[in-house]
């Protein structure tokens, strides 16, 4: 190695870095325009036909394993038609909307998307979301083998702009191994609030652990407890709710706070700010968690002690079969016919359900399902499907449909108000006072 | 020296060249730097136009409007004054968000510079290894706005955090500090002071150019410290603490990031982080509202605004300019 060659000749440089300086400033002044211009020229005016090549993007929120088997899927829909290759990004929950509000307002969203309830009566409003209803009736788009419940609510205003994914319901988790620790009974499906804030209190007592996380700022378990009181959380952009109703939801938790059921304020709060790998039941800060079915094999994975799964207290009929998400066709996309097949292949077809398994919830397909069920073999997607099959029976003949626009809010609004009970910074029938005008404020009822 | 007194070479003399000739090539050689000059700023320029200004004047037009970023901006509807009236008078969650920005500005800009000079006068002596002080001081600095920084003090000040550890090494029961309505802002406020390096480095080169003179001359008249301090150092340092508390307080009054880690993007426990830009950032990104954050954006434009001139208009009655005087 010689370092020094280059500098020996000193006077070849100069003319030589003449017109590489004219050229350094032409780069400067082209360079920013170039890359302008780059940016402008995204869009592919590219037809729909069988033999073009086609690129989707695709985006969806969840942990590492849902973008393992969500990958394997897209990529069997690669090998059958080697014409259309996928762009897939996907990202955790937290921050998963405002990424796509950002995507879509540079009118850059993805060609399908994943959303669920809390967002999809907004995106369908503003008309991001392609009306999938001409797809199902020229059969390019199979609902036909969905439950009616699943169907319906992917409808906002009558037009079908989600296809469910998976199916859920409400689901109390309990820490089995410390119940059965301390010798304590099993919560029950169908078993009182009354019953079951005593059942927690019990546990606090003997084991030193809070019985249950405080929901009385969990919008679903809200939901339940109203459905059960012939009330509901909406009746179409109306809220269906009373202060009355609020002021016995929070009383009803301040008495079990005050029973030692619920643990101090603080933790409450970071329940309710955490996800769901950290919920208090698998951090070992509460016996019970209040979560959704499906999300039963992701608690599992963070920790070592046994979780067994009921429904919330109350009479069960009062849940439904929810979508638990769905994925949902960019109406600008300039591949919608494309979009729409992937998103039919992933909802339908029998190998893609079998990759998928129940992670986005029991399969939307009810021949799938049937499959899947058979099959499954791991040991928490299988107590999943038990127990969703099992309260799946007991559902009531009523769903609720999609909540409005709005509601993202007054879940985050929900949460702020009942943590003001928690912390005693106001009384129950002060927080339903509060609780009924913000959420009608959300949702932009007069 | 005049071109007249210039040594000329002799063996080459310099060929006679018309004054017309001599002053159009001169402009010609102007206008060419000039072009140059700019071409140098276009991408700097381009920039300032395209991602500040041009937006800028974008979210001013949407203030008026019920822009969502899910619609096309040209379908957004002219809506007037509505989200300012909606601000003003309609939106308890705004009023608190002020109260808690002004709050956190008022406690937290005062304590840093404090901090930041104190630390400043301490690593202005003389002594053996003083520059690795000095860097170690400006570490926390470094690591500044970022994100890693507020998730370490988030599970720091947790109630399992290792500030309760130590604390219960002196049998002291600590608090669920970020998890608590009362105890999180001043968390907050904590984290901001903590950061005290960028004044503090400032702060520094500003008593190196105090002259040691006069504190030798104050001595000799026998002036104590707190005198010395009182009587040359704030004075003569005036001009630096000016500098220093404008760009504090706007940097006070812009704290975003470690709200929005230290609460999860909440502002909670029960609103108790809700900075004005977190609830901005909550109303456009998440509510999707974002013709209604447009507005708050410019509300927030004009007060910190009007408060630097105010504060540059009090400057007049405490800034000390030495070398205004001198001339």
């Amino acid at each position: 190695m010689e370092p020094f060659t280059r500098s020996a000749t000193p006077d070849q440089r100069t003319p030589a870095s003449r017109p590489s300086r004219r050229r350094l400033l032409a780069a400067a002044l082209v360079l920013p325009l170039a890359l302008g211009a780059a940016a402008c020229g995204g869009d592919d005016s590219g037809g729909s036909g069988s033999d073009d090549k086609v690129e989707l993007s695709i985006f969806w929120w969840g942990a590492d394993k849902r973008a393992e088997l969500t990958e394997q899927a897209l990529d069997l829909y690669t090998q059958k038609h080697p014409n259309v290759t996928f762009k897939k990004t996907w990202q955790a929950n937290q921050g998963y909307y405002d990424k796509l509000a950002t995507l879509t307002a540079g009118g850059n969203a993805p060609d399908i998307f994943q959303i669920d309830d809390n967002a999809i009566s907004e995106y369908a409003t503003r008309g991001v979301t392609l009306d999938l209803t001409p797809y199902t009736s020229d059969g390019k788009l199979d609902v036909s083998k969905f439950p009616k419940s699943l169907k319906e609510y992917g409808q906002v205003d009558g037009k079908l702009v989600g296809v469910a994914m998976g199916e859920n319901t409400q689901g109390l988790v309990y820490d089995k191994t410390l119940v059965d620790k301390f010798k304590l009974p099993a919560p029950t499906t169908g078993m009182s609030w009354d019953d079951f804030i005593k059942w927690a209190a019990s546990v606090s007592k003997a084991s030193k652990v809070p019985g249950t996380q405080d929901p009385s700022g969990i919008y679903q378990a809200l939901w339940v407890y109203l459905r059960q009181n012939g009330k509901d959380l909406y009746k179409g952009n109306q809220i269906a709710f009373d202060e009355a109703d609020i002021t016995k939801w929070f009383q009803m938790w301040k008495d079990a706070r005050a029973a030692g059921a619920t643990p101090t304020p603080d933790v409450i709060h970071e329940g309710n700010d955490s996800s769901v790998s950290k919920q208090l039941v698998v951090t070992g800060k509460a016996g019970t968690s209040w979560v959704w079915t499906n999300q039963m094999p992701e608690l599992k994975k963070n920790t070592k002690n046994d979780l067994g799964l009921v429904a919330y207290p109350g009479d069960p009929s009062a849940q439904w079969a929810r979508a638990s998400l769905y994925f949902s066709v960019f109406r600008g996309s300039p591949h919608k016919d494309a979009a729409v097949d992937v998103v039919n292949f992933l909802a339908n077809d029998p190998e893609a359900g079998k990759i998928l398994g129940t992670d986005r919830g029991l399969p939307p397909n009810l021949d799938v399902r049937k499959q899947i069920e058979s099959t499954v073999t791991d040991p928490n997607m299988k107590q999943t499907i038990e127990v969703q099959n099992e309260l799946g029976a007991k559902f009531g003949p009523t769903t609720p449909s999609v909540p409005p626009k709005g509601h993202s809010k007054v879940k985050t609004e929900l949460i702020r108000i009942a943590e003001e009970v928690t912390y005693g910074r106001q009384t129950p029938e002060a927080g339903a006072a509060a609780f009924v005008t913000a959420a009608k404020a959300a949702i932009g009822q007069s | 020296m005049t071109m007249a007194q210039m040594p000329v070479r002799p063996t080459e003399p310099v060929p006679p060249v018309p004054a017309a000739q001599r002053r159009g090539r001169a402009a010609r050689r102007r206008r060419r730097e000039d072009l140059a000059g700019y071409v140098f700023l276009s991408p700097w320029l381009l920039g300032l136009l395209g991602i500040t200004a041009i937006p800028m004047l974008i979210s001013l037009y949407l203030s008026f409007t019920d822009y969502s970023p899910l619609i096309p901006v040209t379908e957004a509807q002219w809506v007037g004054l509505d989200n300012y009236r909606r601000m003003f008078t309609a939106d308890p969650s705004y009023w608190h968000a002020v109260r808690v920005t002004v709050t956190f500005a008022l406690v937290a800009v005062p304590l840093k510079l404090a901090a930041a000079l104190g630390v400043a006068m301490l690593l202005n002596r003389a002594m053996r290894g003083i520059a690795v002080f000095r860097g170690l001081f400006y570490l926390p600095s470094l690591l500044g706005g970022s994100v890693a920084l507020a998730i370490v003090w988030r599970s720091m000040f947790n109630r399992e955090g290792a500030f309760n550890q130590f604390l219960s090494i002196f049998g002291v029961e600590g608090q669920a500090w970020v998890n608590d309505p009362t105890w999180a802002l001043p968390t907050l406020m904590l984290l901001a002071i903590w950061q005290f390096g960028a004044p503090m480095v400032i702060f520094l080169a500003g008593l190196k150019q105090v002259p040691a003179e006069l504190y030798e001359a104050a001595s000799v008249d026998g002036a104590g410290a707190w005198r010395k301090f009182s009587h040359i150092t704030l004075p003569l340092l005036s001009p630096v603490i000016f500098f220093n508390l404008v760009l504090e307080t706007i940097h006070g009054f812009q704290g975003f990031t470690s709200a929005f880690v230290l609460s999860n993007g909440s502002g909670g426990p029960v609103d108790s982080t809700l900075m004005y830009t977190l609830h901005l950032y909550n109303a456009g990104f998440v509510e999707l509202n974002m013709g209604y954050a447009s507005a708050m954006a410019w509300v927030f434009l004009l007060v910190v605004g009007a408060i630097t001139v105010v504060l540059f208009n009090t400057g007049r009655f405490w800034v000390h300019y030495s070398d205004a005087e001198e001339r």
